[in-house]
């Protein structure tokens, strides 16, 4: 008991930096996902083409080697690549931001699919304009649609950001692991893995409340 | 003056031809009861007047301005307007499930008309006490019946303060014990003198509301007239055809 307290201090220092990632990721991926899953309904076709290779990448390949490409890769580019140097957090949260969108883009626009077509139709014959109709009757209900997905993606998210790691970020893993290797003592895994337990229970918490309210203002 | 007008419509889906050379005109005031065996493009051609499907030869012009002129459309600002002063009901009613009773029937004209919010509430309340609502108006469309969900949709089409109402079946997708209270506020806007086009299997309702009765059969208009014209000395065989089939039901 005394040898947890005597770690939890570092291990806690980890799970801060594992929840700023966290909430930095959800922040930028949750809005870029959303304006992907807009362009993949354009009209215009290059710009359909160009989000699904997206898309297809950041769902096709590892989210490890994403996150090593973007830290260690980025900078041999030949002549942008000085501009692409990142620390290690700005790294994480962009390798993570982008491949988080794409998951969110596909939720999303399996919500869009889940609106009927009646409902485009009865807005249009009110005359309200695209816009309109996207922002007051569309895209509430696809958010119904989509919370679920959403929900077990966020949870996803808190145990992925362990694989920054790799690329020697602080977080929680990487803590537990270091104190491993310097006390020869398994307890650190443990810990962590407690850690990891509370932050996926509150974030459910949050989540569950979201949609029971989502589901309340249609019931 | 006509509140609609209709030359020589065509509508094909791919080289099936559900829409050939129909004419006709609506005169302020006037309930058109539309009927018809299925397919015969009652749906369509409504579809059509109101722009949520484009025809392939013809005209149209509404009290708003031209729509279509021999198959040319115009610009988008000018389709607005012209069916800006239509509103319709849709046989799956389409309210708006995120939105309550109230809001369901305040959005549009918040929207589209930029009315003050005592002016809508002020004309909420009329409507929903019109079609026998006003203590549902902060329920969401899902809890209620479907033919409590359609008389919100005709109170929500009418907050546009609509010129000519358009009715696609506005009750087959109800049980029978319900269709009696949609039909019941369709024709009290009939004596109100409310401008209308309904397509309707009800031949009851056609009877008593109609001013007059289309009967549409394989793209065309076979016949029309007074309702006990059509309905009781139908002219053609294929209306007697297609009366007697239904009364078997």
């Amino acid at each position: 008991m005394a040898y947890f307290t005597g770690i939890a201090p570092f291990l806690l220092e980890g799970a801060k930096m594992t929840l700023f990632l966290w909430a930095l990721t959800l922040v930028l991926s949750l809005p870029l996902g959303f304006l992907v899953s807009l362009l993949v309904r354009s009209r215009f076709r290059p710009l359909v083409w160009l989000t699904e290779i997206y898309i297809y990448i950041m769902r096709g390949t590892p989210l490890m080697l994403q996150l090593m490409f973007v830290y260690y890769g980025l900078p041999f580019i030949p002549v942008v690549g000085v501009w692409l140097r990142f620390n290690r957090l700005t790294a994480a949260v962009f390798a993570f931001a982008l491949n988080y969108a794409a998951y969110f883009a596909e939720i999303f626009r399996g919500g869009f699919l889940a609106v009927p077509k009646g409902q485009y139709e009865a807005c249009q014959v009110l005359g309200l304009s695209r816009m309109q109709t996207l922002t007051k009757v569309v895209v509430p209900q696809m958010i119904r649609v989509a919370l679920p997905g959403i929900t077990n993606e966020t949870i996803t998210l808190v145990k992925d950001t362990s694989l920054a790691y790799v690329i020697a970020l602080a977080e929680l893993m990487h803590a537990a692991k270091a104190t491993v290797s310097r006390d020869s003592n398994p307890a650190a895994y443990v810990l962590a893995g407690l850690i990891y337990l509370v932050i996926v229970f509150a974030v459910t918490l949050v989540f569950k409340k979201l949609e029971t309210r989502y589901r309340l203002m249609e019931k | 003056m006509a509140v609609i007008e209709v030359k020589h419509l065509r509508k094909a889906y791919g080289d099936q031809e559900v829409l050939k050379d129909i004419s006709f005109q609506v005169a302020e005031g006037e309930v058109i009861a539309v009927i018809g065996p299925s397919g015969s493009g009652k749906s369509t051609l409504l579809r059509c007047l109101i722009d949520l499907e484009k025809v392939d030869g013809g005209s149209i012009t509404a009290s708003g301005g031209v729509l279509v002129e021999e198959g040319r459309y115009r610009g988008k600002k000018e389709a607005g307007q012209a069916t800006e002063k239509m509103g319709m009901v849709f046989q799956q009613f389409n309210l708006f499930p995120n939105l309550n009773v109230r809001d369901n029937l305040k959005l549009a004209p918040r929207l589209v008309k930029k009315e003050k919010e005592d002016a809508l509430e002020k004309r909420c309340a009329r409507l929903l006490d019109k079609v026998g609502l006003a203590h549902k108006d902060t329920a969401y469309p899902a809890l209620l019946s479907g033919g409590e969900q359609q008389r919100v949709a005709i109170a929500r089409a009418l907050m546009m303060e609509p010129e000519l109402l358009l009715f696609d079946e506005p009750t087959s997708s109800l049980d029978p014990e319900l269709t009696g209270e949609v039909l019941e506020v369709i024709r009290q806007l009939a004596a109100e003198r409310m401008t209308m086009i309904v397509v309707t299997h009800e031949m009851g309702f056609a009877r008593e509301a109609a001013s007059r009765v289309i009967f549409m059969d394989q793209g065309r208009v076979a016949e029309e007239g007074r309702p006990e014209e059509v309905l009781d000395r139908p002219r053609q065989e294929r209306t007697r055809l297609f009366l007697r089939s239904t009364l078997k039901q």
